[in-house]
């Protein structure tokens, strides 16, 4: 491997997974993926943070999880977004762009 | 709720699912070809597992015990955070137990839920007959009665001393069930000639000793069987702590207070309606003439609020509840104090909130530690407190008090003391604790570090807490005012140069009350005789030691006006006026018996004032109730005080002693003294002793005996005075708290003045008015707050003091003006002797 994945910062995974799941209910394998690509294969989601965050966000009630069967036929959890989660997207993205941009501004000078 | 709801039902399945969820997901990138990440599986699961936990009680005792690191780290900051917090909950906790023992302490009986208190409409107190009427209705399961104000004659061989004692029906132990440490209650088998005594009366007059029991003792002339002692934290039906030191079996025609067990099943409201029919079938047999006793009976528990109920409390109850008020304040007082602590120190931990936050912690977990570490400050304060409490409460309930009926409070830790000790420690964790943790937090998720701001808000709570004590101070200095004025009163009559004797005649001996007129003669000849006594009188009461109230429809005879009056009544001898040093204002005092042919009264000049209507008053007559013979006005005297020297001043009826029926063998003597009377009090004991020799003697002079009248001032300035030195001590810490650490964050400042050419002086002058725009701002607060806060007060002080009172307010702002002069001292000698050339080159 060449350069390392660029680590996700804490509550960025959140953001990400949640706006991933508002196309539809995906199982966690699906949701790693679709971050993948969707980053021009520069985010690479571990599973280690990948369930935990899953889980975590469905405690919060952000998410809402229920076994389903997969495209080959598999038992499969899969994770929708509830309208909680929807109005958690609005306020995390805002403080991302917040901090994006201040990070942009402290590196610009 | 949701989080909860979730975890109890998924947690079972959480680990089978936890492992199918995990197998499909390797299996996919499997399929795909995608490198599984090397991911260490246990510590994800782990890291899953642990969010189906209950993470907050985990979290929380993880916090705990690192807070108790923290403060141990760090002792100054924990022992004076520790000292705040427990003179702030102690002062509170001491308060409430002592209301609690005084107000809503249970009485020693058994099963309490199912005794009640009975009026049948005849006062607080009822006939015999009436209760034997009750008992045979056959209304209660049982019925006892009980007179807890009376007095026996012991003699103990030696000497005849008078007891408190309690008298009760035949029934009263077995009824009640009232706990005997040593022996046992009376029964109706028992006969009548048997007492059970007070733990107390058992130490102190018969030295503890167990084989008391069955020992014959005099009372009353006669031999009684002592048949068991009390335990020692007896707590009687009355309550306030009022403890007979004697129990005998009924032996006079005083009413009692009625108690009854409630039948199974029997509610309070059944036995209303059960009682009142009771009234009503007195009502139909024996007619009064003023209301009828169906209308006025009352039903009510012997404990908690029913007892509040039945006695008339509420101006004792709105004191205690006006002095939680106070120690309320100083709490805060205390908690602000923490709270500028924690601030200070947590700008000393920004390093370690910083590493936390890098760490991954979220604003609220960090906002849950740090109030984690003042609930850990709290709950040990709260615990010091508590046991500080105890023992002041205990102390204070100890001091003898100058009643003149024996009150014991058996001060105790209670669980429900204990309850508001832990809910004061709630609230002080969340007072102090909140403002600086989210302060703290939220200042490091905004970089930009703002001393500037924290400072501000240590500011705003300074002005809070000086503030606070104002109106505290503002409270005790009413109530000091207060005690100055009661002392500077005249009560009406002399009390410096007069004494007064309480004489308890043997009852069997004098039974008929002539005797009791032939003692009173010889015994005022006797005092008369005595050198050094130029005046005696006998009286049936002294005033500010007891008082009879009574309320009467009065009918002028000339011109048939019916009025109601409501007065202080006394019966004298002729020389009470003279020996007392009260004015006849009109007309005369009374005169030797034998030469007053008709019923004479004396009134004193509010009287007049009242009821006169212009009426020249000496030589009038009135009709006093059923009694056909006319009473004639034979005099006006000036007014004295009765209960308490604050009291508004009241009508007053003497009538002559010798034209009063007696049908208590006491009476009172009060006499005049040329040389100061507390010589005199040997020499007065002696006269009547040999009068009568079985008699139970109390001499004393009339100062010391007229304790009681300023009790209400004495108490209300001590404790008042108390809180109010216990805030300004806490707030002159906060105080020279917040300057000190102005100063030190400055020092470069000043340092840079000093090095441009500023004069020591002009920095002392920043210091100096920093400290005054807070005092400024805090009395400011503090006044406006105070002129509405201290209104209630009105009801506690004497008439003319106004609990806005200007002296008072300006004292307490000179006392907070001096008090801060002190705290800022310290932190401007060390403003200006900062050495700029040091401070500068630092960094």
């Amino acid at each position: 491997m060449g350069n390392p994945a660029p680590a996700l910062l804490q509550g960025t995974l959140d953001l990400l997974v949640l706006h991933t799941l508002r196309r539809g209910p995906q199982h966690g394998y699906a949701i790693a993926q679709t971050i993948h690509l969707l980053s021009d294969a520069v985010l690479t989601v571990e599973e280690g943070s990948l369930y935990p965050a899953l889980h975590r966000l469905e405690l919060g009630g952000a998410i809402e999880a229920s076994w389903g069967v997969s495209e080959n036929n598999r038992r499969a959890k899969y994770y929708a977004i509830t309208r909680r989660g929807r109005r958690l997207i609005d306020e995390q993205q805002e403080t991302w762009s917040r901090l994006s941009s201040a990070v942009d501004r402290v590196l610009a000078r | 709720m949701r989080r909860l709801f979730l975890k109890v039902l998924r947690r079972r399945r959480l680990e089978r699912d936890l492992e199918a969820e995990l197998a499909f997901h390797r299996d996919m990138a499997a399929a795909h070809g995608n490198p599984v990440p090397l991911g260490n599986a246990s510590a994800l699961k782990d890291a899953s597992r642990d969010l189906w936990r209950f993470t907050l009680v985990e979290n929380l005792w993880r916090d705990l015990v690192q807070a108790a690191r923290g403060l141990r780290r760090s002792p100054v900051f924990t022992a004076s955070a520790l000292a705040s917090l427990a003179l702030g909950i102690g002062a509170n906790t001491t308060l409430f137990s002592i209301g609690v023992e005084l107000m809503l302490s249970e009485p020693s009986v058994r099963d309490v839920r199912s005794l009640v208190y009975v009026r049948l409409g005849e006062g607080s107190h009822t006939g015999f007959d009436t209760l034997r009427l009750l008992r045979d209705s056959g209304v209660f399961a049982e019925v006892a009665g009980e007179r807890e104000e009376s007095f026996v004659l012991w003699n103990d061989g030696t000497e005849t001393r008078r007891l408190f004692s309690a008298q009760a029906t035949r029934n009263y132990f077995d009824v009640l069930g009232v706990p005997v440490a040593l022996g046992r209650g009376w029964t109706e088998a028992d006969p009548e000639q048997v007492a059970v005594l007070s733990h107390r009366l058992w130490l102190r007059r018969f030295a503890g000793d167990p084989a008391v029991i069955g020992r014959t003792i005099r009372l009353n002339d006669q031999a009684f069987a002592v048949l068991g002692v009390l335990p020692e934290t007896h707590r009687t039906l009355w309550s306030f702590g009022l403890s007979p030191e004697i129990y005998v079996p009924r032996h006079n025609d005083e009413d009692l207070a009625v108690y009854a067990r409630l039948a199974p099943g029997q509610t309070l409201g059944d036995a209303r309606a059960a009682v009142q029919g009771v009234a009503r079938q007195l009502d139909a047999s024996r007619p009064r003439s003023h209301g009828r006793r169906a209308d006025a009976v009352s039903v009510t528990t012997v404990d908690g609020l029913g007892r509040l109920e039945n006695r008339n409390i509420g101006s004792l109850a709105a004191f205690f509840g006006f002095l939680l008020g106070l120690a309320g304040l100083v709490l805060l007082i205390a908690c602000v104090n923490v709270a500028g602590l924690l601030l200070a120190r947590a700008s000393t931990r920004r390093h370690e909130i910083a590493v936390r936050v890098s760490l991954g912690a979220s604003r609220g977990r960090l906002l849950q530690q740090l109030l984690t570490e003042s609930l850990l400050l709290a709950a040990a304060g709260a615990g010091l407190g508590f046991v500080l409490a105890l023992a002041t409460a205990r102390g204070l309930a100890a001091l003898p008090l100058p009643v003149p009926v024996p009150i014991e409070l058996h001060i105790q830790p209670d669980a429900r003391v204990a309850v508001y000790a832990a809910a004061l420690a709630l609230v002080a964790t969340l007072v102090a604790g909140l403002l600086p943790a989210w302060q703290t937090a939220r200042d490091s998720f905004v970089a930009a570090l703002q001393r500037e701001r924290r400072m501000r808000v240590r500011r705003t709570l300074v002005v809070a807490q000086i503030a606070a004590s104002f109106v505290v101070l503002a409270a005790g200095a009413l109530f000091l005012q207060n005690l100055w004025r009661a002392t500077a009163i005249s009560p009406g009559f002399d009390t410096r140069k007069t004494a007064r004797a309480d004489v308890q005649l043997p009852p069997a001996a004098y039974a008929d009350r002539r005797r009791i007129d032939g003692f009173v003669d010889e015994a005022l000849r006797a005092l008369e005789s005595v050198p050094g006594v130029s005046s005696a009188a006998a009286a049936r009461l002294v005033p500010l030691t007891e008082a009879d109230s009574s309320r009467a429809t009065l009918t002028w005879t000339d011109t048939g006006e019916r009025f109601t009056v409501q007065f202080n009544w006394n019966a004298v001898s002729p020389a009470y006026f003279r020996t007392m040093g009260i004015a006849v204002r009109r007309g005369r005092a009374f005169e030797e018996s034998a030469r007053e042919a008709s019923k004479v009264v004396v009134v004193n000049a509010t009287f007049l004032q009242r009821h006169g209507r212009g009426r020249e008053l000496v030589g009038a007559t009135f009709l006093w109730g059923d009694d056909p013979e006319p009473f004639r006005v034979v005099g006006v005297v000036a007014d004295t005080k009765n209960v308490t020297v604050g009291e508004e001043d009241r009508p007053q009826v003497y009538q002559p002693l010798s034209q009063v029926a007696s049908d208590l063998p006491r009476v009172q003597f009060v006499m005049r003294s040329a040389i100061p009377p507390v010589l005199q009090l040997a020499p007065i004991r002696q006269a009547l002793r040999r009068v009568e020799p079985a008699a139970g003697l109390e001499v004393e002079t009339m100062f010391s005996s007229i304790g009681m009248a300023f009790l209400p001032s004495q108490l209300g300035a001590a404790l008042m005075g108390a809180l109010g030195a216990l805030g300004l001590l806490l707030s002159a810490v906060g105080l020279y708290g917040v300057l000190a650490y102005t100063v030190a964050g400055r020092t470069r400042e000043f340092g840079i003045r000093m090095a441009v050419g500023a004069r020591p002086s002009e920095i002392a002058r920043i210091v100096l008015a920093g400290a005054v725009r807070l005092l400024g701002a805090g009395v400011g607060l503090g006044l406006a707050v105070a002129l509405f806060a201290t209104r209630p007060l009105a009801m506690f002080l004497m008439p003319g003091l106004s609990p806005t009172d200007p002296l008072a307010f300006a004292s307490v702002a000179a006392v907070l003006a001096l008090v801060a002069t002190a705290a800022v001292i310290g932190p401007a000698r060390r403003a200006t002797s900062i050495d700029p050339a040091r401070c500068l080159r630092r960094d």
